[in-house]
Order: structure tokens, then sequence, then C-alpha cells
């Protein structure tokens, strides 16, 4: 018996970290140990620092990323506005406004940017994929438009201690990223409005016949993911004393690739956000060593692309997987 | 040279349902066949396994004595069998000619499609049939009738068709358009197909159908010459049971209060100026064929749909729902009918669909919701609605239909409703849980509810109703007490509306 006691324990524990997260976890040491081998730097704590530094805007983004995609939507609209909000933030600056004046603008603006976007997908009914590429392009745009193309250099002390401060030697850009894992990630398993964003994932019309506003959550959560960009395109350009309207290109492709290795599953109403903690280490570790190996530019777009490749086919054999579970389960109880 | 279809054993499963129980029968070349049932008697989805849509979990179906097994409907198309149904499944920017011949338009040896050949082609199917179209003309210029036409002669201009059949044909049809629907059903008739009908129109049905098949719930009954059975008796053959002992041995609530709810000239989008009145602790049956309103009348009056027109009262106090949870907030919910897709949030537990409407009363200022009053309340839900489940924090999924009902009436009642609306509550559902939820819906009675149960289950209808009204065609168009309700009643008020009354 002692044998199915330990199953038993096992199953436990696989339930606490998830199946799921051990294939992730595995990934994770792989990448780490592959490329330490390769350039033993790769593991000194200076790059590790970096590392989670070069994370943070990613992470902030995949933490609204987690929210829109188990909400059943998505956003590709982030990279355009981190670069935006970057060099909204250095324009208004350089005008002579007050820290906090210019910070608390640039946030509006990525209030505005979620609210336009949730206006697509929830008036004009355009799927979320199409609706955002709009926004992707008008607002990389005019992020060229507001600087007239060039780059605006910062020389407020406040604003760019934002990007060399730490805190415990450890800078505040990362401090902020794990915050945001740590708050969202409660808000999404505690409470009402997490509990929402699962149900609307899983079944929008149900969940509006069950008393809930599907269309006040999809804003809610683009807001969120508008803000959280905000944020991350501030300090980006607090830590580059610049505001960069190129900057930020892959953004979202990093961060939509970080959350469905995460387990975060394409079609809505799956995931969570340890999971996704784990895909931004997954990624910004592989981005890193890709670099630190010396792997030629052209071919790390090679990479990505597989990674996201493999994530893609990762979140389908999940899917299919948790269907068959079901099916199987539920014809047990009927006969 | 005729042809037989012939089918053997052949049972479908669905997730918790049989659809299909064990059917035998033979169709023949040269007759027209109808099939005749009530809603979910196994019509449409024995069809769907003749023409691939559907596989078969057990059984076997030939045609001309070779066993035919197709994996999606184009394959059965190709070897002439075709199922022309109530929406057109056709290209409205292609012309009639390339409609026809859509995917295999006769074309020169590199390639080139020959259009004016494909125009000749179709023009002769035209002449065959007789009408007044133009192989060239866009079929989105033409009228619903023509363009159902054009998917008929699709399947005509196959030569090596066999089987035809119409799945509610006529719906959307004037009485012109349908008398030329029928002389093309002649002409193929003459031509030696076999033709499969399916209607729920008894008036159609004695005019084209040589013989009956009948069904029901999911079983083949048997076949009938139409001309030697009278109209009556078909009805009681497809719904002929006895209502049985559990309707006998409900405890119904006898003590019906005043009026609670009044809906006055309610409209929407999908119905058209319905009112009635429901009263404290009673039950109100909604009879009709699918398609009557029914269903779009209660969203209309939760705020699910958009309501036009109208007005509602509850406890005589004007109230307007924009949303259901406006609706719930008011004392009003509905069991939705389609509970895959609109009752259940299959991606969380059991206890997160009881709770999901409780959210407010579960959680604290912050919006954090409290996990121990959440376990109470699943438990609660569980215990009082006899769930079957190990655990709250399994997957809604993995329960059988009748228990997944069940938790979405507890999350309905969780709410202190004063009005539930449950439709269809028992399709898909075993008899033993069915049992169960007809005396869960005397107690809710007992307790003063109004209760408006929409179904399609006769039995259930008359079981269980102090009232019944019956609706047909987006309105209400009869009201049965329950001393005179009776089967025929209801399906002929249903089919064939007020007149029938007379």
């Amino acid at each position: 018996m002692s044998n199915m006691e330990k199953k038993k324990e096992k199953n436990k524990l696989l339930q606490v970290i998830g199946g799921d997260k051990l294939i992730l976890l595995a990934a994770i040491v792989v990448v780490f140990v592959l490329f330490t081998c390769l350039n033993r730097n790769f593991l000194s704590w200076t790059n590790m620092v970096n590392l989670l530094v070069a994370a943070s805007l990613v992470g902030m983004v995949a933490v609204g990323h987690t929210y829109l995609i188990i909400a059943g939507q998505n956003d590709l609209s982030p990279g355009s506005l981190a670069a935006f909000c970057g060099t909204l933030a250095a324009l208004l600056l350089s005008k002579g406004l007050p820290f906090l004046a210019a910070v608390l603008i640039t946030l509006l603006a990525g209030v505005a940017v979620g609210l336009f976007n949730a206006w697509m997908v929830n008036k004009i009914k355009l799927e979320a994929f199409i609706a955002t590429l709009v926004t992707q392009s008008v607002i990389r745009g005019f992020a060229y438009i507001i600087c007239d193309g060039k780059p605006i250099s910062i020389s407020n002390k406040t604003f760019l201690a934002l990007g060399k401060a730490r805190f415990l030697t450890i800078p505040v850009s990362v401090w902020l990223m794990i915050l945001s894992f740590a708050v969202f990630g409660f808000i999404l398993a505690k409470t009402k409005f997490g509990r929402s964003v699962y149900a609307i994932g899983g079944s929008s019309e149900a969940a509006r016949l069950a008393g809930l506003n599907p269309q006040k959550i999809i804003t809610t959560c683009f807001i969120l993911i508008g803000v959280l960009t905000s944020m991350g395109g501030i300090i980006f350009a607090a830590r580059m004393n610049s505001g960069q309207p190129a900057a930020n290109v892959n953004l979202e492709f990093d961060a939509i690739t970080a959350v469905i290795l995460g387990g975060v599953s394409f079609a809505g109403g799956v995931g969570s956000m340890f999971g996704t903690v784990l895909g931004v280490i997954l990624i910004q570790a592989f981005n890193t060593g890709l670099i630190m190996v010396n792997v030629p530019t052209f071919w790390q777009y090679v990479a990505r692309g597989a990674l996201l490749l493999f994530a893609l086919t990762s979140d389908y054999i999940r899917k299919e997987r948790r269907e068959k579970e079901l099916l199987e389960a539920s014809m047990r109880n009927i006969k | 040279m005729s042809s037989i279809l012939e089918f053997k054993n052949i049972s479908k499963y669905f997730p918790g349902v049989k659809a299909l129980d064990d059917i035998c029968f033979k169709a023949y070349g040269g007759e027209v066949l109808a099939f005749l049932g009530e809603n979910g008697a196994g019509k449409s989805t024995l069809l769907k396994v003749l023409n691939g849509d559907y596989q078969p979990t057990k059984g076997e179906y030939l045609l001309d004595g070779v066993q035919k097994h197709f994996s999606s409907p184009h394959e059965a198309i190709q070897e002439g069998i075709s199922v022309i149904y109530q929406e057109r499944q056709i290209l409205l920017e292609l012309s009639v000619a390339e409609n026809i011949y859509l995917g295999r338009m006769p074309a020169n040896r590199f390639g080139v499609i020959d259009t004016g050949k494909a125009n000749r082609m179709a023009q002769e199917i035209i002449k065959d049939f007789g009408l007044p179209i133009s192989p060239t003309t866009k079929v989105k210029d033409l009228s619903i009738a023509y363009q159902q036409m054009v998917e008929i002669m699709k399947a005509y201009s196959r030569e090596n068709l066999k089987v035809i059949c119409f799945d509610e044909p006529t719906a959307s049809l004037s009485d012109a358009e349908i008398d030329c629907l029928f002389e093309v059903i002649a002409k193929l008739k003459a031509q030696g197909k076999i033709i499969i009908y399916v209607s729920h129109r008894m008036k159609e049905i004695q005019q084209i159908a040589d013989k009956v098949a009948i069904f029901k719930d999911g079983r083949y009954v048997d076949t009938v010459v139409t001309k030697e059975v009278p109209e009556q008796q078909l009805i009681k053959m497809m719904v002929g049971r006895d209502l049985g002992d559990i309707f006998q041995n409900l405890d119904r609530n006898e003590k019906i209060g005043e009026v609670l709810l009044e809906v006055k000239g309610v409209s929407s989008d999908y119905v058209k100026e319905n009112s009635f009145v429901l009263h404290k602790g009673e039950v109100l049956g909604f009879s009709g064929l699918v398609g009557a309103g029914r269903t779009e009348l209660m969203r209309a009056i939760i705020g699910a749909d958009k309501m036009k027109s109208g007005e509602i009262y509850l406890e005589g106090k004007k109230i307007v729902n924009h949303s259901p949870k406006e609706a719930m907030e008011n004392g009003i919910v509905l069991v939705p009918e389609d509970r895959k897709l609109q009752g259940i949030l299959s991606n969380l537990s059991i206890s997160g669909n009881i709770n999901i409407a409780l959210m407010d009363q579960n959680s604290n200022r912050l919006g954090i919701i409290d996990s121990s009053k959440e376990a109470e309340a699943a438990d609660r839900g569980i215990r009082d609605f006899k769930v079957k489940t190990p655990s709250p924090d399994k997957k809604i999924v993995e329960l059988s239909g009748g228990n997944q009902q069940k938790c979405i009436v507890a999350r309905g009642i969780a709410t202190n409703p004063k009005v539930l609306i449950l439709d269809e509550p028992t399709k898909g559902i075993d008899v033993g849980a069915k049992s169960e939820f007809y005396s869960m819906i005397c107690e809710f009675a007992k307790q003063g509810l109004g209760v408006i149960l929409v179904s399609s289950e006769m039995p259930e209808v008359i079981g269980l109703s102090d009232r019944i009204i019956v609706m047909r065609a987006l309105r209400i168009v009869g009201e049965v007490s329950r001393e005179e309700a009776s089967e025929d009643r209801l399906l002929s008020l249903g089919m064939m509306g007020e007149e029938a009354n007379e």
C-alpha cells in the first residue's frame, strides 16, 4: 500500500506545481545548463541581474497578456505603446514638466490606448488580434511623430534614477516586475475580478447569463495591459537615458510566447501567473543566451520563431490532452 | 432499376446522451419517405450519420447492398448521397452554374475553366426543372426558394445521385414555392431516387410522402404507408407514451398565489408582441416547436436579448432588465437551454460554477473571495440538489449532463430568485435525473417561486404545468389549462396554430 501512498504523494506534488510546469522547469534547466556550458559567464551574478533587468519590461507586459489571453483576447500593440510611452515621457520632461506630471500623463496614455482597444473589440466587434494590429501601427506612427523621428535624451535626475536605482542590490525595474507578478497574480487567483476573467474566457455567453458583464471585464483587462506597458516603457526609457520611438519592436512577441509557454491556453480560460513567471524566465534566458553565445542576429529571429512554435505546439498538445481526459471522465460518470 | 438504402443497427452516443438507439430499416428508390418524430427523436442525427457528418458509434448502412462509410459530407456527395439543409449551403457571390459545378467546373487540358460549357450544362438542368432562371445569374439575386433549387440542382447534376434528403425544406418557403419544390421532388421520384423528407408539417407529409418512418426518443418505431394511417394516429405513434407513474406521484403545489410576473407585449429582434402572467407557486409550461420563439422570449425577458417594446411587472412593480445581471438582481433567473455553451463554465470547478453568481456576497470590500464562504455555498448546493460528485473541486465537465444541470439550477437558486425560468431543463438527461428534476420543480413551486418551464418534451410540460402556453412562429398562439392539456392538443396548436382550435 505504501506504493499507492507514494503515488498519491506524487500526485499531490504534481497538483501543487502542475504537471505541465515540470516540463517547463526542465526546459529552463536545460537552457541554463546549455548556455552555461557555451559561456561560463552566463550564470554569473552580474549576468543574472542583467537578465532580470532585461526581463522586466517583457515581464510586466506578460502580466497583462496573462489576463487578456485567459479572458480569450489578445494584444499586439504593447511594443509600439512601450516605445510611444518612453518617447512621450522623454518629450514631456524635455518640455520642463516635473517628474510626477510626466509619468502620470504617460500612464494616462496607456489607459487611453487600452480603452481604444477595448472599444474596437466590444463595440465594433473586431477580433482582438486584428484590432490591436491597427493600434500597433497607429501608435508606432505617433511615437515617431511626437519626436520627429529622433530619440529624445533625458536629463531629469529623478526619472533616470528609476532606471539605475537599486534596492537590496536589485534594480528598481526588477522589483517592479516582481511586484506586478505578485499583486496581479494574487488578484487573478483570489479575487472576484480574477474569477470573472477565467469565467468569460471559458464561455463569454454563459458568464453573461450567469450575471457577469464580459465587456466591462475585457475593458479592464485592456486598460491593465495598457498601464503595465506604459510603466514598462517609462522604465525602459529611464534605463536608456532617452525616449526611443523605434524601440521594443518584438515586445509583444516575447510576452505572448512567454505566456503561452507558461501554460495559458490560446483558447482562453486556462492558465496561471506562476506559469507566466516561468515562461518569462525561460524566454529571457533564451534571448540573452543567444546573444551571449554570439548567435548572429538574423538567426536569433529564426530561433525565437522556433520557440513560439514550440510554445504553440505544447499548448495544442495540452488542450488535446485536457479534452481527452474530460471526455473520458464524463463517459465514466455517465455509465 | 431503383436503389435500396438499408440502416443496420445504427447507434450514436454523445457524452451523456444516446442519440440513436439501434436503428434498423430500409428506404426504397422511387418513393418519398418522410421522417416523423418530436424534437430530439433522432431524425437529424440519422441524416448526419448518413452523410458522414457524424460517425455512428455502432452499426452500418448499405446502399444497394454495399456498405458505405463516409468521413465527411463531401465524400457522401461524391458517392451520390446529398442532404439539403434548411440553411442554404451555397456561395451567394457565384453564379448559378458555378454553384452547381462547384469544385468540378469543366476545364480544358490546361486547367482553364470553360464557363460557356458550364453554363450550357447548367441550362440543361434548369430546363429539366422547368425554372425561369439563367445559369449566369448570381445566386444572391435569387429568391430563397430558387437558392434552394440551386442546391437541389447541384445534387441532381451528379450523375450518380441516388439518395437525396430534405431537412425541413419548406420552413421559409411560400405556398407557391412549396408547390414548385414538390414538382421537383416528384420528378426525382420518377427517376427512381431515394427521397427522404424531414418535416414537422403534417399537411405536407400527407401531400408528398408515400411512406412515413416514425422515430421516438432515438429509436425507430415503424414505417407506415401514409394513405393508410390517419393523421391523429401518426401523432399518437410519434409521441405515444403514458405520462407514467412519475407524474402521478409528484407532490404538486396546490396553493397558487397572486400574480407574480406580468409580461406585456414583449418584442425583440426574435419575438413579436408576447403577453402572459405568472402566479406565485405556479408552474407555467411553454410548449411549441423548435424555432417558435420560446427561448427567445425568455432571453428578451431577462435582458439577454434587447427588448424592443413591451413592459415587465414583478409583484406589481415595473422592472427593466438591460442585462441578465439586472434580471438576477430583480429576482428573475434563467437556466439556459444550451447547457454546454450557455450554462456551464466549462473551465471552472463545480464550486466555481455554483458560486459565479454569488461572488458579491462571497467577497470582501476589496473583492477578495472568501474561500470558506464559497466552500459552504458549494456544499449546500451539492447537498440540496443531490449532485453526485466526490468533490466540489472537480471540473464541472466531468459530471454527467444531469449533474451539470443540477449545478446550474443550484447557481440560480442560490441568488434567491422569485421567478425561475427553466429552458429545456431535462434535455439530454437520463430518466433517473429527470424525475429528480420534476420533484425539484414541484418543490420550488411550493416555496412560492413562479416557475416557467420551457420544454419540448410533451409529457413533461403536461405532467408538471398548472397552465401551458403554446407558441408558434414567434408569437403566443394559445393557452391550455392543466385539465384540457393533451399531447395531441399541444402538438396541433404548436404546428397549426389557432385555427386548429376550432
